[in-house]
């Protein structure tokens, strides 16, 4: 692919660099209005209770209250993020799911007067036996979260591709195998807050959200309000990887309290709190069977899995939907079977994090796979080579894969991390693993059915053409989408990106997006803001052809300069041509749109996973076992991903290294853990053990050569794909440094010394 | 988090310190850099209502030495003031060391060795070397004086000797004989983590003989321990590889861990015998370090 781009493909400093490195930069929880007040929300301490009363009379005495409200102050219509299963209410009327469900809030002149209001609200609870453990939820005699569902069961998938019983018993090795995977949090360093005001009937709300969209939407859909009267606005924000995507219950009560007390109201959550409304990972257990031919290569899997989903849906039924419908991207078969049941927990709700269902099966799948290679003698890099997906193919489960360079990325990776070499020199003690992963480059259909375009974005040149702002609905978590988009603009119109400015992530100013999550706005929003600059070079052309006597046709326009490309010394400046389309006919404006094409099948649930494309990735690692103490030390990372083309190196290694290091915390270090009344033990980061600088081992990413051809300039996803392979590379190389398998994450230091230890007794017993 | 209500008090003096403590008696906590009060007040496990701050009482940040007495290290010395001491470095880099690992940067800059020792819990990075170099403390309170062995201030989880009123004032480290001394620390991260166990040791060799050792425990029992049959057993014997092991293994009998987030009890022994080996073998080998 001949390389001839002027702006992408270059690591040009961030937009937002200087405002966010000199502590500029200003974050919801930043913002002060004129007579604002604080609110704080009341939550359960049981796990499982019936509301017998509330009583709020002693709050409202209380001198700085300004307003308390329960259930009976907002609408009692049940909200969530999927739409087949909104289950949520602003406040629980009736009974209260798990320790940390809203119950009431208050809004007070200062924050210290909004914690002395909450103790005064009195709650009067029946406790309710709980449901603390997803693998007994559906057992007969457990208690139910929710009345309406049977068994506890919230989400049941039962999908079946080919003739799955029929290749297994032709295969020449079956292999079954259980894993269980743990719940964690994506604990971004931002909490969450939310900033509600209103001028008449018009509510203004500041959130630290990933979709003001979807906000927009779900907040106009409760209070009955059309979305025109509905303003979301996201300031900068400190990460989400997932757990900013819904409503937070921060700004409906927000809202209600702004309304009743006239004035604008912060609401906001603490570490503890955040941990509480959660929607991070899904605890899974997982039972894989595959059936390989003598070579290896895989001819049918089964997939039967069980997940927490804790007291609510957030965006589960997709976590449900995506444990499965990942697995069979980076291997090429043909009979797949899936079962899933997401059961109901009185804990906190599970949803979307990085890397949203896929993560942990592929832990369970790439696991597997080392244990069916262990069994046949083969490489572990080999058995992945011979099964790996070729481009222009599709998946059993009807996803249409067109770049895919699955097979590349495992040879190079092999080649930079020495795999062969180490696979036959490494001492005892040490170990070498490998996985692949693969995710979405947006998904295929919005959350809530609509046919609306996904993206859209307007560009305005400056009446005299020395800069040109970009207005995008996609959002910047921290990702650097602000700046990947400034790029594609700038390339787009023949621009330069030192002259770009960005609007983003307000509704009322900025065109529709959905925003960030399934790693969706490099291709998406891109999709639309390379229209947009397009239409703006287009009509500068015309221009430009007016005041040069030259034909359109024969004119370019890079970096700022229109010249023709037949005659030397024939060229305008960007700024005067703009000024003079300005003078002559008005703004110049550049509009896009982008809408996927109809992709997927029609089996129930085939719309999860589908997407225009797909990336592909492979990693290895590479640790050190300390046999007396189970310590692990991982001595190196390498990572090859196949991301389409690259707009911006460093920011696009940036997430590599940050998905890599969520992927190594859920590996090996972190896990919400709840004590027998189903309160959290570990909500604050001391015990919550979120990895640090020093923890860090020596990383080396590289991309392959790869060109997505439906994607704008040919690019793919990053953001998530690289979190897919970690935690199965880490069990394989943990595996192949000790010969045994730990089988349930995280994978402590604790448990890799009781499986050498339980290894090392029963040696002694056979010997003896 | 809910911070309640208190008085602030800051006395210019460690005799006001005292008058004040003593006037306001139960209701009153001492606060010095506050990493261990002010958190245990925001999640409701503390609610003075009243902080008697020293953070005026300059004389208390001090470290010296003093001829015939030792090392004299102010209660409010702060970790990082440890760390970066020369004095310290010099004569036993293992307590630097140890300052050092025990947390964040902020913390380490916020936290004193005196509320180290006096927030009493049995993972506290401190108490351990300090025992193994046979410190001593002094406590002061409107009444006088008195001086114990750091290992006497200790009685159970969380539970000190100190009594309403006293103010712990400085630690005295005794010119001594030992000729190595380390802290190993097993944490589950490699910063800002909480010990599951640590082990601090002290030895006086002669030749290849080990004169004198003491073993002290973190982690491992509801209180800082020494672990005095590992430290018997050492004593007056020649080094190898199984005397150290076999110390390990003594040490790890004696220990009395719970089961805790960070560790089952099973485990935390098996750290303990491993480290108390490798800790022993690092101070034979480089002195303090």
């Amino acid at each position: 692919m001949s390389d001839n781009h002027k702006v992408i493909g270059r690591s040009v400093p961030r937009i937002d660099g200087p405002e966010k490195v000199t502590g500029a930069a200003k974050y919801t929880g930043d913002l002060k209005f004129p007579n604002m007040l604080y609110g704080k929300i009341l939550t359960s301490p049981h796990a499982h209770a019936r509301i017998i009363s509330i009583d709020t009379s002693e709050a409202e005495k209380l001198p700085g209250v300004k307003a308390v409200i329960t259930h009976k102050d907002v609408p009692e219509l049940k909200y969530g993020l999927s739409p087949a299963r909104w289950d949520e209410n602003i406040f629980c009327i009736d009974k209260v799911r798990f320790v940390g469900d809203k119950v009431a809030a208050v809004a007070c002149v200062d924050e210290e007067t909004c914690y002395r209001a909450l103790k005064l609200i009195k709650v009067e609870y029946e406790v309710l036996p709980a449901v603390l453990d997803f693998r007994h939820a559906m057992d007969e005699g457990q208690p139910l979260v929710h009345e309406e569902y049977e068994r506890n069961i919230n989400t049941e998938i039962h999908q079946e591709f080919g003739d799955v019983d029929k290749a297994l018993a032709e295969a020449h090795h079956v292999r079954t195998d259980v894993f269980v995977g743990q719940r964690t949090y994506q604990a971004p360093i931002e909490p969450h807050s939310a900033i509600s005001m209103w001028e008449g009937e018009k509510l203004t709300i500041y959130s630290s959200t990933q979709s003001p969209h979807y906000f927009q939407y779900y907040i106009a859909r409760e209070f009955g309000m059309p979305m025109g009267d509905v303003r979301i606005i996201k300031p900068y924000l400190g990460g989400g990887f997932g757990g900013k995507l819904e409503p937070t219950g921060l700004e409906f009560a927000g809202a209600v309290l702004a309304k009743r007390t006239g004035r604008p109201v912060r609401t906001f959550y603490d570490r503890a709190e955040m941990f509480a409304h959660n929607r991070g990972r899904h605890a899974q257990y997982m039972e894989i069977t595959t059936g390989v031919d003598k070579d290896g290569k895989i001819l049918a899997a089964k997939a039967n899995f069980m997940m927490d989903g804790g007291a609510y849906t957030s965006l589960g039924i997709a976590s449900a939907y995506y444990a499965g419908a990942l697995l069979p991207m980076t291997y090429e078969f043909d009979n797949y079977q899936f079962d899933m049941f997401r059961v109901y927990t009185n804990l906190p709700a599970c949803g979307a994090q990085r890397g949203h269902g896929a993560p942990q099966p592929k832990y369970a799948f790439e696991s597997h796979l080392d244990n069916v290679a262990a069994d046949l003698g083969i490489d572990p890099m080999d058995i992945r080579i011979r099964n790996a997906r070729r481009p222009d193919t599709v998946t059993p489960n009807d996803f249409r894969v067109n770049s895919c360079m699955m097979r590349e990325c495992l040879e190079q990776v092999r080649e930079m991390s020495g795999w062969d070499e180490k696979k036959k020199n490494l001492p005892h003690g040490r170990g070498i693993g490998v996985a692949t992963g693969s995710f979405v480059t947006g998904a295929g259909y919005p959350i809530y059915r609509t046919d609306l375009p996904h993206a859209a974005a307007f560009i305005k040149v400056h009446e005299d053409g020395t800069a040109a702002t970009l207005y995008t609905g996609s959002v910047d978590i921290g990702q650097g989408s602000d700046t990947i988009l400034c790029q594609m603009a700038a390339e787009a119109m023949g621009y330069r990106y030192e002259q770009m400015k960005i609007v983003a992530a307000d509704t009322e100013i900025t065109p529709l997006d959905f925003g960030a999550y399934a790693s969706r706005q490099t291709y998406m929003s891109g999709a639309a803001v390379k229209q947009a600059g397009e239409e703006i070079k287009k009509q500068l052309l015309d221009m430009a052809s007016t005041m040069l006597s030259l034909p359109a046709d024969d004119l370019e326009c890079e970096e700022g300069v229109i010249f023709s490309k037949s005659r030397e010394g024939k060229s305008l400046t960007f700024e005067e041509v703009a000024r003079k389309h300005f003078v002559l006919k008005g703004p110049l404006l550049g509009r896009g749109a982008y809408t996927p094409p109809k992709l997927g099948g029609s089996f129930k649930g085939a719309a999860v996973g589908t997407s225009p494309a797909y990336s592909f990735g492979a990693q290895v690692g590479e640790v050190s076992i300390d046999e007396e103490t189970g310590e692990i030390t991982v001595v190196g990372i390498w990572d090859v991903h196949d991301c389409g083309k690259v707009i911006n190196p460093r920011l696009l290694h940036g997430q590599v290294h940050g998905a890599l290091y969520m992927g190594m915390g859920e590996s090996v270090w972190e896990e919400v853990l709840f004590d027998d009344k189903g309160r959290i033990r570990n909500a604050e980061l001391a015990n919550y053990r979120l990895l640090t600088a020093v923890d860090m081992p020596p990383i080396q990413s590289e991309v392959v050569n790869s060109y997505e051809p439906t994607g704008p300039w040919g690019v793919k996803e990053v953001g998530e794909g690289a979190t897919n392979p970690t935690l199965g590379m880490f069990s394989n190389a943990i595996f192949d440094a000790m010969g045994v398998r730990v089988n349930s994450l995280p994978l402590t230091y604790e448990k890799v010394w009781r499986a050498l230890k339980e290894k090392r007794e029963k040696e002694e017993t056979i010997a003896a | 988090m809910y911070m309640p209500d208190f008085e602030y008090h800051t006395p210019e003096t460690l005799t006001e310190a005292c008058a004040l403590l003593d006037e306001l008696g139960e209701k009153a906590t001492v606060l010095a850099g506050g990493t261990d009060v002010l958190h245990k007040m925001k999640v409701g496990k503390l609610a003075p209502g009243h902080l008697v701050s020293l953070k005026n009482l300059d004389d208390l940040r001090t470290i010296s030495h003093e001829p015939g007495r030792g090392i004299v290290m102010g209660a409010l010395t702060s970790h990082n003031a440890i760390y970066t001491s020369r004095l310290l470095q010099e004569r036993y880099l293992s307590l630097p060391m140890a300052a050092h690992t025990m947390a964040s940067n902020q913390i380490c800059n916020m936290g004193t060795v005196g509320g180290n020792i006096v927030n009493g819990v049995p993972s506290a990075d401190l108490p351990p070397i300090l025992i193994a170099l046979n410190a001593s403390i002094r406590l002061v309170s409107s009444n006088g004086e008195r001086t114990m062995p750091l290992e006497d201030f200790f009685h159970g989880s969380a539970e000190t000797v100190i009594n309403q009123g006293e103010i712990l004032a400085d630690i005295t480290i005794p010119d001594q004989p030992a000729t190595g001394s380390t802290y190993i620390k097993f944490g589950l991260r490699r910063s800002g983590a909480l010990a599951v166990v640590g082990v601090a040791v002290s030895v006086t060799m002669d030749g290849d003989t080990l004169q004198d050792a003491r073993v002290v425990l973190a982690s491992a029992a509801p209180t800082v321990m020494r672990a005095r049959g590992a430290e018997d057993f050492l004593r007056g014997k020649k080094i190898s590889d199984e005397l150290l092991a076999e110390a390990g293994d003594r040490a790890s009998a004696e220990s009395r861990p719970r089961d805790s987030i960070r560790g089952s009890a099973e485990y935390r022994r098996n750290l303990v015998g491993v480290l108390t080996k490798r800790a022993l073998r690092k101070a034979i080998d480089e002195g303090h370090a």
